[in-house]
């Protein structure tokens, strides 16, 4: 019997799929043109209905050592989903149920192929809050987990990985593991689930998530602070932190930037002060409170050179400001070479913005700067003029350089994936690698669970 | 200085509100107020023209006590007064009595020039409430303007209405309602924000406005329409089914399917 109807065996014939223009779709996913990682062609696309058959699939693969790339959404940013060998695509698309959300234990069971929009909804029907938005909501769950997703929330709430509180998961080999549960507290040995989550899908695939939830915001509102000038903006972020108030989100966009999302959406960017803003997202237990905290903050932004600030309350308005900044690279990726996830000590952004200015400068490059300001999370998009200069390379190394100068990293959000085991390799120390690969092969004896992908 | 009124209501968010299927109603206290969104761009234009031409903008809501919330986000962004008529008295009303309360309180403020309403309400979606208070004051109106091309002596607007598009003037005083095309309403500045919670709404009551109206035609018992029954259609899910066999047959039970659903009457 061939391995491809073994397969067909395990999930039946319709969801077993060889045929080049129905596999095309699972061949890449949002990676970065320059970055990008060659799909191989000879891919099965598998479609699993449940665990027990996941589980069967990778008895299978490990037995005759097939690699196996596990697929949620596709909205990775370093070709992490991207199969670089022969091999199967294992697709979680059918994993889509919402099973349970518990309002007792306020905490949520979700299959791996739930999209982040369903999430929230199941969630927001009954009236609860799943905190983390980290970004594209056709995201699926298990991959936002595999990969810990960030996103603009993580300043008050933190990142996904601070509302897992249980995984279902198949090993390599095939086991199915549970870690965790409904359950707030848990020191029973050591905790393998955290070392799942941003595993990147090559300790075991995750099947099954427990998230916790939190009750609904009472109050939540958007401001949108003007500057003239970009450092007035930087230095007013950790006052505003230091007053006492922590925003849900705290957004740094230049006005420059930001209008081309605005424009590419059809919308149009409400500020029409300054150069610099500052989105801050402030949510609170009623609406009073929200208005406190958007006084403290417009006090202190007053104080620190703020030329305007607006208030968004209606919920489109929110939305649509929000959607302008989750979307900003949208319209500029068709001439985006590499989208950079710099991570500094929040107190050194400003310093890596003028570093990152110097570096463009110096190339004559065009570097388009954005991120989460209160996190020290930072974006920045070198576009396609320094591939056409051929300092593409020269740059980026410079910017990761000047990152590490101010106690930073190569990713804050994104992963090392497959576009980024370059600089895993230069950034890593040698003791904390072999350990990793140690890891991996505990796991994975086979290596056959995403191969060449986050550790190398 | 031209006077302008700008009729608004506030509406739950449509997103979040619930039905009540067995009553047929609007769960209003499911979800929280908020102003129409078509009256935002009618709020925008009139601020528009006022800083272009100077101009006084009163706005006016029929409503329950909580519909203060709605006038004072209209202070906030660029209005200059805010008028509640809030009376049990005013409760149930169609959009005939609507029109005619709304009507009575634009003629007790005095001589305005302009009024700009939203095109409708994402709630009631009738787009009837506009033109009739243009009726109930006897003067012009153009409904549906997507594009303000002067304001003077004559104001010059463009209509879209049935897919055709229309240059139309007309002389003061004048009514229009607008689309969401004509603009982008502004946010409002967070000081301006905090003002508008502070501001004075100014109350006005059935009895109140009795000075100028016939009080027999607020409300329910003015309203002539009659709502037998409102039905609330469910959602339906996705229903995924797949067919096998060899062509024609499948393509018969596929259409057969869709007869079925009743997604199509004339597959053959």
């Amino acid at each position: 019997m061939t391995n491809v109807q073994e397969l067909q065996r395990i999930v039946g014939g319709d969801w077993v799929t060889t045929k080049r223009e129905q596999i095309e779709s699972y061949l890449m996913d949002e990676v970065y043109v320059a970055v990008r990682p060659q799909p191989s062609n000879d891919v099965v696309v598998v479609k699993p209905a449940n665990t027990e058959e996941i589980s069967k699939i990778m008895k299978l693969a490990n037995r005759e050592k097939i690699p196996v790339y596990p697929r949620g959404g596709g909205t990775g940013l370093l070709g992490g989903a991207v199969p670089t060998q022969d091999g199967i695509v294992l697709s979680l698309e059918r994993l889509d149920r919402v099973e349970e959300v518990d309002k007792d234990n306020l905490m949520v069971v979700v299959q791996a192929g739930v999209t982040l929009g369903d999430l929230l909804k199941a969630v927001e029907d009954e009236d609860l809050l799943f905190p983390p938005h980290p970004g594209d909501e056709g995201a699926q769950v298990g991959g936002m987990v595999a990969c810990n997703a960030g996103g603009t929330r993580a300043v008050k709430y933190g990142v996904v990985r601070n509302y897992v509180k249980g995984l279902e998961v198949v090993l390599p080999t095939g086991e199915i593991l549970n870690m965790g549960g409904k359950l707030l507290k848990n020191n029973t040995g050591l905790d393998l689930m955290h070392l799942l989550i941003d595993s990147e899908g090559i300790l075991g695939i995750i099947t099954k998530v427990i998230f916790r939830l939190y009750p609904r915001f009472a109050g939540i509102a958007t401001l949108v602070v003007s500057w003239d000038d970009r450092h007035a903006a930087i230095r007013t972020v950790p006052k505003i932190l230091q007053s006492g108030v922590i925003p849900l989100a705290m957004e740094y966009v230049e006005r420059d930037v930001i209008e081309i999302s605005a424009e590419h959406l059809g919308l149009k960017w409400p500020a029409a002060k300054g150069k610099a803003h500052l989105i801050v997202i402030v949510s609170g237990s009623s609406e009073d409170d929200v208005y406190s905290q958007c006084q403290q903050i417009s006090d202190v932004c007053q104080e620190h050179g703020a030329v305007d600030t607006l208030i968004a309350e209606r919920k489109e308005e929110q939305a649509e400001i929000l959607k302008m900044r989750s979307e900003i690279y949208t319209p500029l990726k068709s001439r985006m070479a590499d989208g950079l996830d710099i991570t500094v000590p929040p107190a050194n952004v400003g310093k890596v913005f003028d570093a990152i200015e110097e570096i463009a400068k110096r190339f004559g490059v065009t570097v388009h700067t954005f991120g989460h300001a209160a996190d020290g999370n930072l974006h920045p998009s070198i576009m396609m003029d320094a591939v056409e200069k051929g300092v593409f390379k020269e740059v980026k190394k410079e910017i990761y350089r000047a990152a590490a100068d101010l106690g930073g990293v190569v990713s804050g959000e994104h992963g090392v994936g497959k576009a980024r085991l370059g600089e895993f390799d230069l950034y890593v120390d040698a003791k904390s690698k072999e350990l990793m690969r140690g890891m991996k092969r505990l796991f994975d004896p086979n290596n056959i669970l995403n191969p060449g992908t986050a550790i190398m | 200085m031209i006077s302008i009124v700008v009729p608004i209501k506030q509406v739950p968010d449509m997103e979040r509100v619930k039905f009540d299927k067995e009553k047929g109603t609007v769960d209003r206290s499911s979800a929280p107020g908020e102003i129409n969104p078509f009256d935002l761009n009618a709020l925008e234009a009139a601020v528009q023209i006022k800083e272009k031409l100077g101009a006084t903008v009163t706005t006016v809501s029929m409503g329950p006590p909580q519909a203060e919330a709605a006038l004072r986000d209209a202070l906030s962004r660029g209005a200059d007064r805010g008028i509640l008529l809030v009376d049990r008295a005013f409760a149930g009303a169609d959009t005939w009595a609507t029109s005619y309360t709304l009507a009575s309180a634009i003629q007790r403020l005095g001589q305005t020039d302009l009024i700009v309403c939203g095109e409708k309400t994402v709630d009631g979606d009738t787009g009837q409430v506009g033109p009739e208070i243009a009726e109930w004051l006897d003067i012009p109106h153009v409904a549906y303007v997507s594009e303000i091309k002067n304001v003077g002596e004559k104001m010059v607007v463009v209509c879209d209405m049935e897919g055709d598009r229309y240059l139309m003037e007309s002389r003061f005083p004048l009514l229009i309602t607008v689309t969401k095309d004509i603009n982008s309403p502004r946010l409002p500045s967070f000081s301006d924000k905090l003002k508008a919670r502070k501001a004075e709404i100014e109350k006005c009551t059935a009895e109140e406005l009795s000075a100028v109206a016939d009080a027999s035609r607020f409300g329910l018992k003015g309203s002539p329409t009659r709502l037998n029954k409102v039905i609330v259609p469910s959602e339906e899910g996705r229903k995924g089914e797949i067919f096998r066999g060899n062509p024609e047959e499948t393509a018969l039970r596929l259409a057969d399917a869709l007869k079925e659903g009743g997604l199509s009457e004339n597959v053959k």
